[in-house]
């Protein structure tokens, strides 16, 4: 009932005031501007300080959870689009007509239950793959490069493999199945291995942000002290005091939280450029490509970053209501 | 409205600096606190504003036994109370009139409805040339009355001074001690700890006399 009764008696019109600035403030419409006078100054030492503290570490923790978002669901689609892969190998050595093969094995696929889609690649397509290691030289055609289709499967109803396996080798001289499955294996470590690493890198980054937050809000805080005495011994009771507090601490968390999780959007924004300025060469850029997909956050990542504007706000407040009760608790 | 019942007083593990403080404040009162320097007048006070616990006895304000008492309500006993600290404990980031109008604005008062009485107060006491002026610019006797103005704006039932002359000159003084014995008229009970002899033989009022730890009342 307790509970029931501050969520109804919270001062919630005069919230939006202790979030924007004052000079917006004044702009509002008068129930939402609060109490005439910020019994919490609204700029000090202790707060502003706090502020460029907030700001730093919430745009480190939203480039840290933004990193991991985008590598988790880089991994998650490269492993997704492989498993509904197959590839096919043609060894050109010993072909005369490599072209007529292809479309023997090509047809020869596309009559397989469970197989969506047959792609042959063109000789020009298979050099091009190699074209990031090897640069882009008349040499590549001189090459016996392997002739390569691909084959989509249903992943709903695929198709056995093994048996498309043995008939092609029944049938075909020089050509391979290769499902992907060793590197679909590897990729599962390596995801597996980039998300536990970035998880704890995330923990890390999550619990400095918090010790630090936390520390800074306790020492704003106690440059506070006067203020929660006077209104202690004028007989404001704990949740007037801690609610004065709260709305203050909340709102400098979301403005510092939304400077830091802006300048890290900026950041991501700017990551793909970024990726092409530093890339170093074409190998590098794949590379990177390959790890961080094309290094653009998706919506669900700009969501992450508001949650962590969230959970900054969230310990600014928690952490001044505590505060409150600390000094409060010194007293008789 | 108070009542001690052999009080004790100890900090840590220190000596007791109250002993056995026993009297009784009744509606409507006026007393002095009187007693040499270190002899417990602030400790005292700070007993009588909720704001300490004894080690021993027990303390009753307003009926109400302290030590029966949750934080709310003591909260609420103690917006019965006025007080004037005696290093004022203004706050630096409001102006005279809105720290004048703070325990208004924590008993959930609307600000139109107080305003003038607010002004009104802060001309009766001197400052009323200095309502829009921060703390750190007032001289020590401004601060002074803006403090008792502060806690004499709720009309409390009590009203407990530190020291409220201290800082101000005989005629502010008097004027003062005018303010305190028309809110004592009004049914306000009254407690002034003073050093100032002169402030006290103005009027004829009981004193609190501590002396080394032990209270004695000592009518005029």
């Amino acid at each position: 009932m307790t509970f029931l009764t501050d969520i109804r008696d919270y001062p919630w019109t005069s919230l939006l005031a202790g979030i924007l600035p004052a000079r917006l403030t004044a702009l509002l419409p008068r129930r939402f501007q609060g109490a005439p006078a910020q019994i919490v100054p609204s700029a000090s030492i202790a707060g502003n300080a706090l502020t460029v503290v907030i700001a730093i570490m919430t745009f480190l923790a939203c480039l840290t959870a933004g990193g991991v978002y985008m590598i988790n669901q880089s991994a998650n689609a490269w492993v997704h689009d492989i498993a509904s892969e197959i590839t096919i190998e043609l060894d050109p050595i010993n072909a005369p007509d490599i072209e007529k093969k292809m479309t023997l094995v090509s047809l020869f696929l596309a009559k397989q239950k469970g197989v969506t889609r047959v792609k042959p690649l063109s000789a020009d397509d298979s050099a091009k793959l190699l074209e990031p290691w090897l640069g882009s030289t008349a040499a590549l055609s001189a090459l016996p490069i392997p002739r390569l289709i691909a084959v989509e499967i249903d992943r709903s109803n695929p198709p056995d493999i093994e048996l498309i396996k043995n008939a092609l080798n029944q049938n075909f001289e020089g050509v391979t199945l290769d499902d992907h499955r060793r590197w679909q294996a590897e990729i599962r470590t390596i995801t597996r291995s980039a998300a536990l690493g970035g998880i704890a890198v995330l923990g890390l980054v999550a619990a400095a942000t918090i010790a630090i937050i936390v520390s800074a809000t306790r020492s704003a805080m106690a440059s506070n002290r006067a203020i929660i005495e006077v209104l202690h011994f004028v007989g404001a009771n704990e949740r007037f005091i801690s609610g004065e507090f709260e709305r203050h601490f909340l709102g400098l968390g979301v403005r510092a939280g939304l400077v830091g999780a802006f300048a890290a959007a900026i950041s991501f924004l700017l990551l793909p450029l970024m990726m092409h300025l530093l890339g170093g060469g074409v190998v590098t850029e794949a590379e990177t490509r390959r790890l961080l997909g094309s290094g653009e956050l998706d919506l669900g990542g700009y969501f992450l970053l508001v949650g962590v504007v969230v959970v900054v706000a969230g310990l600014c407040m928690i952490t001044s209501r505590l505060g409150v009760f600390r000094v409060l608790k010194s007293y008789a | 409205m108070i009542r001690f019942d052999n009080v004790g007083l100890r900090y840590g593990s220190g000596p007791e600096i109250l002993r056995d403080v026993t009297f009784h404040v009744l509606p409507g009162s006026f007393h002095f606190l009187t007693g040499p320097s270190g002899a417990g007048k602030t400790s005292l006070l700070r007993l009588l504003f909720m704001s300490l616990r004894p080690t021993r006895g027990l303390i009753f304000v307003f009926g109400e036994n302290l030590a029966d008492l949750p934080a709310s309500g003591r909260a609420a006993l103690r917006r019965r109370i006025g007080i004037v600290f005696q290093d004022f404990r203004l706050l630096d980031h409001l102006t005279t009139w809105e720290n004048v109008a703070l325990p208004l604005r924590v008993m959930g008062k609307r600000e139109s409805d107080y305003a003038d009485d607010v002004t009104d107060l802060l001309h009766w006491v001197g400052l009323g040339e200095r309502i829009h002026a921060y703390p750190e610019i007032l001289s020590g006797g401004e601060k002074q009355r803006a403090a008792i103005a502060r806690a004499v704006i709720g009309r409390p039932e009590l009203l407990l001074a530190d020291e409220p002359t201290g800082n101000v000159d005989p005629a502010i003084g008097n004027r003062l001690l005018r303010l305190f014995v028309e809110l004592n008229r009004l049914g306000t009970s009254v407690i002034i700890a003073t050093h100032d002899y002169a402030l006290m033989d103005q009027l004829d009022a009981p004193r609190l006399m501590l002396q080394e730890g032990q209270l004695q009342v000592s009518p005029t």
